[in-house]
Parts: C-alpha cells; structure tokens; sequence
C-alpha cells in the first residue's frame, strides 16, 4: 500500500511539476500562439489562467503542437 | 462573445450577485463562530476554522448542484445559473481554507511531507468506521481546483466545449467523495448532527430535483409529430409560438427551436455554440435570437452569430399549410440560410 500511495503521489507530484514549467511557457509565449484574443487581453488575465493552465497542461500542449504543425 | 478576454465578465448584475455570495458567505462564517463559541467554548480556534469553511463549502456545493434542475423546472432561476460559475470558485476557496488548515493542523508536526501524511497517518484503508478519510476530501479538493482554475471561457474554447463539459461534470464526483469525506469522519470526529442532517436532506433534494427535471425533459422529447407525405414533421399551429419567442421540439433526436420573428418562423439548432444553452427558451433582441444563459446572438434566418463572430448552428426548412407548421427533419449545414416563412 505505501508503495502504491508513494508512486502515485510522485506521478501526482511530477504532473504539476511539469504543469509549471509548461504554464510559464504558454502564458508569456505560447498562450498567444494559440488563441490571438489573449494577445489583445489585460496582463492579469493571464495570471488568471495560470493554474488551469498547470491543471491541463497535457490538453493545451497537444492542441499548441497540432496549431503549429498545420502553421508550418 | 467579445474579441478578448477580461479578467473577470462583470457587469452591474454579476456584481451584485458576487456581493451577495461574499456577504452570505461573511455572514455564515461569522454565524458559525458565534454559535460555536457559545455552544462549544473548548474547541481551539482550528478546529472552528476548519469546521466553519468545510461546512460552508458543502452548503455552497449544494446550491450549486440543485441550480441546474431548478432552472430546468423554471426559467425563473436563470440569473443563478449565470452565476454560478462565481460561486464555483466561491466554493473551492471555502474549502481550500477547510483543507489547508487541517494539513497544517493534523499533517505538519511529523517529518514527512504532509501530502504524504495525509495518505499515510492511518493506513486503515480496509476499515469502515476508521476509514483515512481525508484522503477523499483530497481527491474532491483536487477535483474543485481543476473544476475552479478552468473556469474562465479561455479554457471553454481552448480546451473544447466536449472536455471542457466532461471535466466539470466530474463535480458528481467530488459530491460523492465529499458526503463519504463527511460521513467515514463523522464515526472519529464528533461531527455534529446538524452536518449530518443537512447532508441526508441535501442529498434528498439534489437527487429529487434531478429525477424531477430528468422526467419532464423526457417528456418534451417523447412528443412525437406525424409525418406528411414529404417526410416532414408536423409540430404545431402557428398561433402557438409567441412573438419573438420559440418552442422547442425534438426533431431525429436533436432538439430544434422554431421562432418567431415579425410573424415570419425559423428554425435552428437549440443548443448555443458557447456553453449548450437552450436558445429556444431566448427571446429574440434586436433581430437576434439571444440565448438566456449568457446571451450570445444568432440570426433567425441563418444560424450565425453577426459579425465580427463566428459562431453557427444548424438551420431547418419549415411550411405552414392552412395554420399548421411542419419542419424538415434532416438538419441544414450550420450557418446555412433559409428564408423565414410567412404563418
Ligand atoms: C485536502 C483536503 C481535505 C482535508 C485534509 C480535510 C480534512 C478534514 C478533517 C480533518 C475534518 C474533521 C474536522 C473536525 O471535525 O474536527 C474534516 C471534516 C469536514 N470536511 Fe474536510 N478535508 C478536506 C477536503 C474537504 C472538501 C473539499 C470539503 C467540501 C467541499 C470538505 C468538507 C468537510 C466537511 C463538511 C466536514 C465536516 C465538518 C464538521 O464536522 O462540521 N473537506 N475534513
Ligand atoms: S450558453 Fe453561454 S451564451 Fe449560450
């Protein structure tokens, strides 16, 4: 049982770890890429989406990645 | 519908009723400590914290959850319904406070990780009545932060409407795992039986109200028309819809509003591009049919938001013979125009 609860709060860890870094990334740069009404919004807005950003950062990395592929 | 984003979608009412959310929530809190304090005078000041907001979270999870049928029963509730994604995030607050300060209560003091605490302090996962049950109340809080950070319209159309909806449906959910939260603690802690009280007579409602709402949609969408010999569906007499109003009709499974706009009728889809509000239970403003939950436009006689927006829904064909209207079942593209008919 401690092991199970131990991977899992390590998977549980490392998922909004990366959820951090990825968040930092989209809302300075990659946020505007993909929708252009965030370049035309307020600052604090992006601070607004910043932690749904950590929550689903997977569902924003795949859509960031098919918008730059039909781009190029 | 703007071409950007605000911080926050304010206007006059939404303020209102976002002071009223504090205002209650201040009042409770402050009620709730009163009561304690005369009743209970032992309990420390944490205790009466992590009561008050945890109790105040699920009171505001049940408004939450008996909004939707209500409004389904009757449009009167409508302005709830557009707020009730303030008092969402209202709501994950209350019971972020709940939830940290029972870490930092019951989990700090040792040397391990206090989220590693919370899962490992009592290992008597196979027990009933000593069941580790803040471990759920951590699963349903992360459920709210997910349900809370992405309530903002960005993530509606970033993430898609589909995933945007199946997240927040996981609100069922957490309900579930709180009540469990609530009802495996109440055997260690002496939870009160007013907690416990509200909880069976919150369950009761919620789930009534849903059985109720389910049962009177099932019924509009039952109500079957005849067809001509076009295949066309027979679905009611002109003088049925009122002006600049619709009704709505099931029509090959898909719901389908029929206005009418200066006496002439249209038919669309009747579920709104934003957030799948029901456009027939609109009214239409300045030419445009404007859907009640948070008032999106669509033309009658096309389907498409005027511009600068994109939005478009299905459109249907429609004649009136001698009073009656009978609508093409098989759906235009969206954003197809159809000449408005004359009754
Ligand atoms: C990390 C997450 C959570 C932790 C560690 C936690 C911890 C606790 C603890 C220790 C108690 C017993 C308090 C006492 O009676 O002395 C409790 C009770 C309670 N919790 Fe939580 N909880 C969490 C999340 C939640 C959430 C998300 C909700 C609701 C939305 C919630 C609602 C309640 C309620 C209603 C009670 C009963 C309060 C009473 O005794 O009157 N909890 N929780
Ligand atoms: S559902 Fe939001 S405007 Fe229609």
């Amino acid at each position: 049982m401690e092991l199970i609860i131990n991977v899992f709060l390590i998977v549980l860890g490392l998922y909004f770890g990366l959820g951090l870094i990825f968040g930092l990334y989209f809302v300075f740069i990659g946020g505007t890429k993909l929708d252009s009404f965030l370049k035309d919004s307020k600052k604090i807005v992006r601070l607004l989406l910043f932690p749904g950003v950590i929550a689903t950062w997977p569902f924003l990395l795949r859509k960031l990645l098919n918008t730059e592929q039909d781009d190029s | 519908m703007g071409l950007d984003y605000k911080f926050v979608l304010w206007n006059k009412h939404k303020k209102t009723y976002d002071k009223f959310i504090a205002l209650g929530m201040v009042l409770y809190l402050i009620l709730f400590f009163v009561l304690t304090l005369v009743t209970n005078a032992e309990l420390t000041v944490e205790t009466i914290i992590i009561r008050a907001f945890g109790s105040l979270a699920i009171i505001v999870l049940h408004i939450i959850l008996i909004i939707g049928p209500l409004t389904r029963l009757n449009p009167k509730y409508l302005p709830i319904l557009y707020n009730r994604r303030h008092l969402g995030v209202s709501m994950f607050l209350a019971a972020l406070v709940h939830g940290l300060f029972s870490i930092i209560n019951f989990h700090t003091l040792g040397d391990k990780n206090p989220i590693v605490s919370i899962f490992t302090s009592n290992m008597d996962y196979g027990s009933l009545h000593n069941f580790p049950f803040q471990v759920l109340g951590f699963f349903a809080l992360l459920i709210l932060f997910v349900m809370a950070s992405t309530s903002h319209d960005f993530f509606l159309k970033n993430l898609s409407p589909k995933i945007w909806k199946q997240l927040h449906m996981l609100v069922y959910l957490a309900y579930a795992l709180v009540i469990l939260h609530v009802f495996l603690g109440a055997f260690q802690q002496e939870t009160s039986l007013f907690t416990i009280g509200i909880l069976i007579l919150g369950f009761l409602m919620i789930s009534g109200l849903h059985v109720i709402a389910a049962f009177k949609e099932g019924k509009i969408d039952s109500a079957k028309g005849e067809l001509d010999s076009n295949g066309w569906l027979k679905v009611c007499y002109t003088d049925e819809i009122e002006e600049s109003r619709a009704k709505i009709f099931t029509v090959k499974n898909e719901r389908v509003a029929i206005f009418k706009n200066e006496d002439k009728l249209s038919a669309i889809h009747n579920v709104c591009k934003h957030q799948g509000g029901p456009l027939g239970e609109g009214k239409i403003v300045d030419g445009c049919i404007t859907c009640p939950w948070h008032g999106y436009q669509y033309l009658p006689h096309n389907g498409q938001s005027p511009p600068p927006f994109t939005e478009k829904v299905n459109t249907y064909e429609l004649k009136v013979l001698e009073g009656i209207v009978y609508i093409n079942p098989d759906a235009m593209a969206e954003g197809t125009e159809v000449a408005p008919i004359v009754c």
